[in-house]
Order: C-alpha cells, then sequence, then structure tokens
C-alpha cells in the first residue's frame, strides 16, 4: 500500500510542477516580442517548431538536439545579460531552466528508446520561445520605459 | 547535525514567508476574496510557527507534552487544508448549482469515510487509542485531500474554467501535498531507515515553502492585472505589468 501511494504521489509532485511550468508558459505577452530576437540572433527553433507542426517530422537528432541547446544557451545568457540590471535570472526563468532540462533529457532518453522525439521537441520550442518573448519585452522596456514612441521622441 | 541544521533554516524560511504571504494577504487587501486561504495562511504560521516552537523550547524534543501537542497540531492543520480544498471547490463551481451541488454531497461523504477508515485502525491497537487514531486520522485526511485536489484540478481543465489564480493556487497545494505523502509514504517503504528521515524531514519544509511561493506567484501576479485593466484598459494593464516586473 505504501509503494502505491509513494508512486503515485511522486507522480503527482511532478504533475504538479509541470502544470507549474505550463502555466508560466502561458502567459500573455501584449505583443509578439520573440520575432525580433529570433531574427536578431538567428535563432532555430521556430523553423523546428514549423517543421514538426506542418511535416509532422523534425531533423535528424543530433542536429534537433545541437539547434534547441544552442537556441537554449543563446537565449539564456540573454536573459541574464540583456536588458537586465541585476544580471540575475527571476524564480520563474530558474524554473524553466530546469525545466527545459528535464525535459532535454526527457528527449534524450526517447531517442535512446527508439520513441517520437516530436512532442518534447515541441515543448521545448515552446520554453524557448517564452524566453525570447521575456528578452523581447525586457528590450522594449528599456527603450521606452513608460513612453510611448512618440513621446520617446519629443524628449529627444 | 548538517542536515538537522538545514531542515531547521528550511522551516524557518518557511515561517517568514508565511508571516510574509499572510501580511502580503492584509496589506494588499486580497483576505477579502481569498479568505479562507487568508485563514489557513495564518493558521499554519500560529499553530506550525509560533505555538510548536514555544511548546517545544518549553516542554523539550522527548517530551509528551510536545508530542500530544504536535500531532493535535496536526489534525488542525489537516482540518484546515481540508477546509481549503472545500473552499477552492467552492470557488470553481459556486455559479454552477448543479455540479455544486453533486460537490456538497461529495465533500462530506469523503469526509465521514476518512473518519471511519481512521477508526478502524483504533481496532488494531487498542493500547494507545489516542494516538493511534489522531495520527492515522491526520495522514489519511492530508491524502484525501492530495486526491480531491487533483480531482478539482481535472475538473477546471475539463470544463475549462478561466480562473489563472484557482489554477495556481490549486497547484501549489497539490506540490504539498504530494511532496509531502511522497516522503511519508517513502519512510514507511524503507522501514524508517535514517536517509529517508532525513530525506523526509527535507523534503517537508521544501515543499511548504515551494506551496508558498506558487501562492505568493498566484496572489501577486494576475489579480494585479486584472486590476489594472479595469482602470486603464488591457493594453495599458499589460504594459503596466511589464514596467512593474
Amino acid at each position: 500500500m505504501a509503494a502505491l501511494i509513494l508512486m503515485i504521489s511522486t507522480g503527482l509532485f511532478f504533475f504538479y510542477l509541470q502544470v507549474l511550468c505550463q502555466k508560466i508558459l502561458r502567459r500573455q505577452f501584449a505583443q509578439e516580442f520573440s520575432q525580433s530576437i529570433v531574427n536578431a540572433n538567428r535563432l532555430e527553433f521556430p523553423s523546428v517548431r514549423k517543421a514538426i507542426e506542418e511535416l509532422g517530422t523534425s531533423m535528424e537528432y543530433p542536429r534537433l538536439a545541437l539547434t534547441l541547446k544552442c537556441d537554449f544557451l543563446a537565449l539564456t545568457y540573454l536573459l541574464k545579460n540583456a536588458a537586465n540590471v541585476n544580471q540575475k535570472y527571476s524564480y520563474e526563468e530558474r524554473l524553466l531552466i530546469v525545466y527545459f532540462k528535464v525535459v532535454f533529457a526527457a528527449m534524450f532518453s526517447r531517442h535512446l528508446l527508439k520513441l517520437r522525439e516530436a512532442p518534447a521537441a515541441l515543448k521545448l520550442t515552446a520554453i524557448l520561445e517564452y524566453f525570447a518573448n521575456v528578452v523581447g519585452e525586457r528590450v522594449n522596456t528599456v527603450r521606452f520605459g513608460n513612453l510611448t514612441a512618440s513621446d520617446y521622441l519629443l524628449n529627444l | 547535525m548538517s542536515d538537522l541544521l538545514l531542515t531547521r533554516g528550511l522551516q524557518y524560511a518557511g515561517y517568514v514567508v508565511e508571516a510574509i504571504l499572510c501580511l502580503l494577504l492584509i496589506w494588499q487587501g486580497r483576505w477579502r476574496r481569498l479568505r479562507v486561504l487568508c485563514l489557513y495562511v495564518a493558521a499554519l504560521f500560529l499553530l506550525d510557527g509560533v505555538a510548536r516552537s514555544a511548546s517545544l523550547s518549553f516542554f523539550g524534543q522527548r517530551s509528551p507534552q510536545y508530542y500530544y501537542f504536535y500531532w493535535v497540531t496536526d489534525v488542525a492543520l489537516a482540518l484546515g487544508a481540508f477546509l481549503l480544498v472545500c473552499g477552492f471547490f467552492y470557488r470553481a463551481f459556486a455559479k454552477d448549482e448543479k455540479r455544486w451541488s453533486f460537490v456538497r454531497l461529495l465533500l462530506p461523504s469523503v469526509f465521514v469515510i476518512v473518519l471511519g477508515v481512521s477508526a478502524l485502525s483504533i481496532t488494531r491497537n487498542y493500547a494507545n487509542l489516542y494516538t493511534v487514531f489522531i495520527i492515522e486520522f491526520s495522514q489519511n485526511l492530508y491524502f484525501s485531500c492530495l486526491v480531491l485536489n487533483t480531482l478539482l484540478y481535472v475538473m477546471i481543465q475539463q470544463l475549462e474554467i478561466q480562473d489563472d489564480e484557482l489554477g495556481l493556487l490549486v497547484c501549489g497545494l497539490g506540490v504539498q501535498f504530494a511532496g509531502e505523502a511522497a516522503g511519508l509514504a517513502l519512510v514507511h517503504v524503507t522501514l524508517g531507515q535514517a536517509f529517508s528521515q532525513i530525506l523526509f524531514g527535507l523534503l517537508n519544509p521544501v515543499c511548504t515553502l515551494g506551496m508558498l511561493f506558487i501562492w505568493m506567484y498566484a496572489i501577486g501576479k494576475s489579480p494585479q492585472a486584472v486590476a489594472a485593466g479595469r482602470r486603464l484598459g488591457k493594453g495599458a494593464a499589460l504594459q503596466e505589468a511589464v514596467v512593474t516586473r
């Protein structure tokens, strides 16, 4: 009985942590900030997502893993250093970084077990898009603060 | 020794966060909307943080007085958690008369079943009626809270109830209950080996801290944007949320 409770409650514990991460990822941004960051840094995760969503297949695993890992490193660097006065991750960002690593490990194990990696890859692209949105939003806030674009130009 | 220090440190951090959350709820006037949550956090702080610590320093760790006091307060907190879950159910289904009438029947039934199952445990041990019943009852009640909380989360998802704050509050409670239940089950499975007891000792305050931080996030995030949205319109609310981040 105790073993059963242990399995159920451990499963539920990780389930609730995943729910929390998904809730953070569902945050609505004022506009699509990620696109400018993706273009400026030549990030590749949107093309990975497009390939999975439209064609149902992704690139071969080593390339997929490397692409997502490189985007992750670039975006986490930007999260910490771009328009971030404290140069620290927030708690949400820390949690999502851990979540990314866990999902990445899950994708690797799926690959080893010869299961489809696409669902895990889609989750990873969602996390990367959130990071890109946060960076874009910060850059946008620093550029204009409380001012509108016209206020900013008038004050120059 | 170091694990004991770490456990104590985490416990005291938990008390501080409980007090901050309580003040935050009162200061921002959120206690009117989240009365049950506010009462639960206050009870957690007063019973777990203040009363137990006072009892520990007054009677000592190995005294029977502290032992009884600890388990009595544990039952009180388990009952508080059950009422909190009931409060979350009410918030989710108060406007849906049909479902609320079902839930109103379900919740007392679960409570009566837990009481009955716990009473059965007395028959196995006549020597220590009071403590056996109390420990069994509080553990069963916590586990049924975990099941009810998960049921509530599934129902929220199925019925597509758009209440992000409630979702996060339920999620926080789930982390606490699931972590605690897993730790306790591990102690039972390993027959109380030292490493499992140390793990349980650490897991418990970590899960409490996790729950409190998730609640803080839930309370601090969504209503601010809603309130600002009412004042200034949606676009301005989002801009304000960006600036205050």
